[in-house]
């Protein structure tokens, strides 16, 4: 492969990497795949890809004129190392085409059903340390999401004030065999990272209609609060008063 | 020559996508609709988990590969060679240290090492900075006290980080020849290198910045490669194995810390997050084998295995996975049994 075609397909790629990204920034869907701390990280990484794509354009015409002129001659911005000048490896371009591949084949989804499966639910985890959970306790009980909940019914010694609370939670609905009819989980998942280290935490819930709703469909779920010995732990259940079907959160994750 | 190789090899690659794609619809048609839909939710959950890793890595990535661009046209070898010390010990400590100067995560620690290598930076300065920089640097100082406070496990992490990364380095010292650990790229040049920076005349500072943007370009992308394979390895292997399994058999002094280990290997996160997932397995698993993942996942996890390839040759890059991996195994079991 000549160096200028080999320039122009890597600032190519770049482009590619940059347009995909700036993609999953305009329809908020980098929330998808990592933690919110991250975006603003992301975001200055894809201006980068822009200007690195811009210099290989640059480079890409650049080498065509060196052609021209010099042929054996040491140009004077030659790079002895690490740049591909001396060798281009074609393989480098085909491998950094399957990240836009899989990004643009595989319709994109966040974390669901399918994943708890793999990667389990817990309904009892120390998700913090516990020093830094204790404001928790004082808000408003409505105010709390799943995470809250969970962690609450894991750090605190005493439930009996909490039981009876009203909870107000979103979340999606995951069946699973531990639970019996008329039962299902209300889930979200938790990210410290990116989607790789995701896992769910999810609170019981009780409704006779159960069975009507399906794997996956995100609810609100009110109703108050008790603790029942679950998975060789207590769990928080909510005896639904009502279930209403939500949209999706545009934040399909919650952070520790 | 390259002319005729290159389009045969292109062609092959589109025959293998037409085989692929041959072997896709044959086996859609066989199998059965539920099992299909199982297969596509999983490959579902195989891009998320993918995409997840490659994009939080990449800025990382990027941040690495232009650092190195900035150092292989502004730093002086001789300079180098004024601060760091030919003899091994003062060098080892010191690579394990220079982490604190060069803040970069474990994507972004292995193009800066090489980098320093193709510099004349001493081997087991190198081997040390590569193997604690991850850990010994205020980003992840601050993300590991953010996550257990300024305590134990900060302490021991670092402490046992630095332990680790010098006796590696020292061990690598023992080889004279960097020649015969490095890959030949990086050491055969030198000579040329040096002469040729010498007589040319210096290029003005929007030159070098203009060079330093192309090196980290070529860099992305050989490092890149191995990113992206390591993701997708790492993808696979979670949407495969479930972990609640994995996590299932993890009890006992010895299995709790090689459990969190293998998970290290796995997740394959970032080393300036990775306390705050270690978090959630606080309860579960012991202080000892939470050390281990905090201290050895740094060091080694599929994606920068496969990177270290692009800098030594393989039996070196077997040591480098496998001392890390023993001492930390020993030093989580330790801690299991004596600091319960």
């Amino acid at each position: 492969m000549s160096q200028r075609l080999y320039r122009s397909f890597q600032a190519l790629l770049m482009l590619g990497l940059f347009l995909f990204l700036i993609g999953k920034v305009m329809n908020n869907q980098l929330l998808w795949y990592i933690n919110q701390r991250f975006i603003a990280l992301t975001q200055i990484g894809i201006v980068f890809l822009a200007i690195l794509a811009q210099r290989l354009f640059m480079e890409a015409r650049l080498t065509r004129n060196h052609h021209q002129d010099e042929e054996h001659a040491h140009s004077h911005d030659h790079v002895p190392f690490g740049s591909a000048q001396n060798k281009p490896s074609p393989v480098n371009l085909w491998i950094m085409l399957i990240p836009l591949l899989i990004g643009i084949i595989i319709p994109a989804k966040p974390l669901d059903s399918s994943a708890v499966s793999a990667k389990g639910l817990t309904t009892s985890s120390p998700l913090i340390s516990s020093d830094s959970s204790s404001k928790l306790f004082e808000t408003e009980s409505e105010q709390r999401n799943i995470l809250d909940w969970v962690k609450l019914f894991y750090f605190e010694k005493d439930l009996n004030p909490y039981i009876g609370q009203q909870a107000s939670v979103v979340g999606f609905v995951y069946f699973e065999d531990r639970l019996p009819e008329g039962q299902f989980f209300v889930s979200r998942f938790i990210l410290s990272c990116c989607a790789a280290d995701g896992y769910a935490v999810g609170m019981i819930v009780e409704w006779p209609d159960a069975s009507s709703l399906k794997q996956d469909t995100w609810v609100q779920v009110m109703g108050p609060v008790d603790a029942v010995s679950f998975d060789k732990g207590i769990s928080p259940l909510i005896r639904a008063e009502a279930v209403d079907l939500v949209p999706q959160p545009d934040q399909p994750y919650l952070y520790p | 020559m390259t002319s005729v190789t290159v389009p045969r090899r292109a062609s092959r690659t589109v025959i293998w996508l037409v085989l692929i794609g041959v072997l896709a619809i044959v086996l859609m048609s066989i199998l059965p609709w539920i099992l299909f839909l199982e297969i596509v939710s999983r490959l579902n959950l195989f891009a998320t988990v993918f995409l997840g890793i490659f994009i939080e890595a990449l800025p990382y990535l990027l941040f690495g590969t232009f650092i190195s661009g900035l150092v292989e046209v502004f730093l002086d070898r001789d300079l180098m060679a004024r601060f760091i010390s030919k003899r091994s010990v003062p060098a080892a400590v010191t690579g394990a240290l220079m982490g604190m100067v060069f803040p970069v995560c474990e994507c972004g620690v292995i193009p800066l090492t090489r980098r320093l290598f193709h510099k004349g930076l001493p081997l087991p300065a190198g081997v040390a900075f590569l193997l604690a920089a991850p850990v010994l640097n205020p980003i992840v100082i601050f993300s590991t006290a953010a996550a257990f406070g300024w305590g134990n496990m900060l302490a021991w992490r670092m402490g046992l980080s630095l332990v680790i990364a010098v006796i590696v380095g020292l061990v690598f010292s023992v080889e004279k020849d960097p020649s015969n650990v490095l890959l030949a790229t990086l050491t055969l040049s030198h000579e040329h290198e040096h002469e040729h920076g010498h007589d040319e005349s210096d290029p003005s500072f929007a030159n070098k910045i203009q060079q330093a943007l192309l090196i980290c370009a070529d860099e992305f992308f050989e490092m890149g490669r191995y990113l992206i394979i390591g993701a997708s390895l790492a993808a696979a292997l979670q949407t495969f194995i479930p972990q609640t399994a994995l996590l299932s058999i993890g009890s006992g002094p010895v299995f709790s810390v090689l459990v969190m280990m293998v998970l290290a290997i796995i997740l394959s996160i970032c080393s300036t997050v990775d306390a705050f997932v270690a978090l959630g397995f606080v309860g579960t698993f012991s202080f000892g084998s939470i050390l281990s993942f905090l201290v050895f996942g740094p060091m080694v996890d599929i994606k920068s295995a496969l990177m270290y390839l692009q800098v030594f040759r393989r039996k070196p890059v077997a040591y480098l996975v496998l001392l890390p991996f023993l001492m930390s195994l020993l030093a989580g079991i330790a801690f299991n049994y004596f600091m319960p």
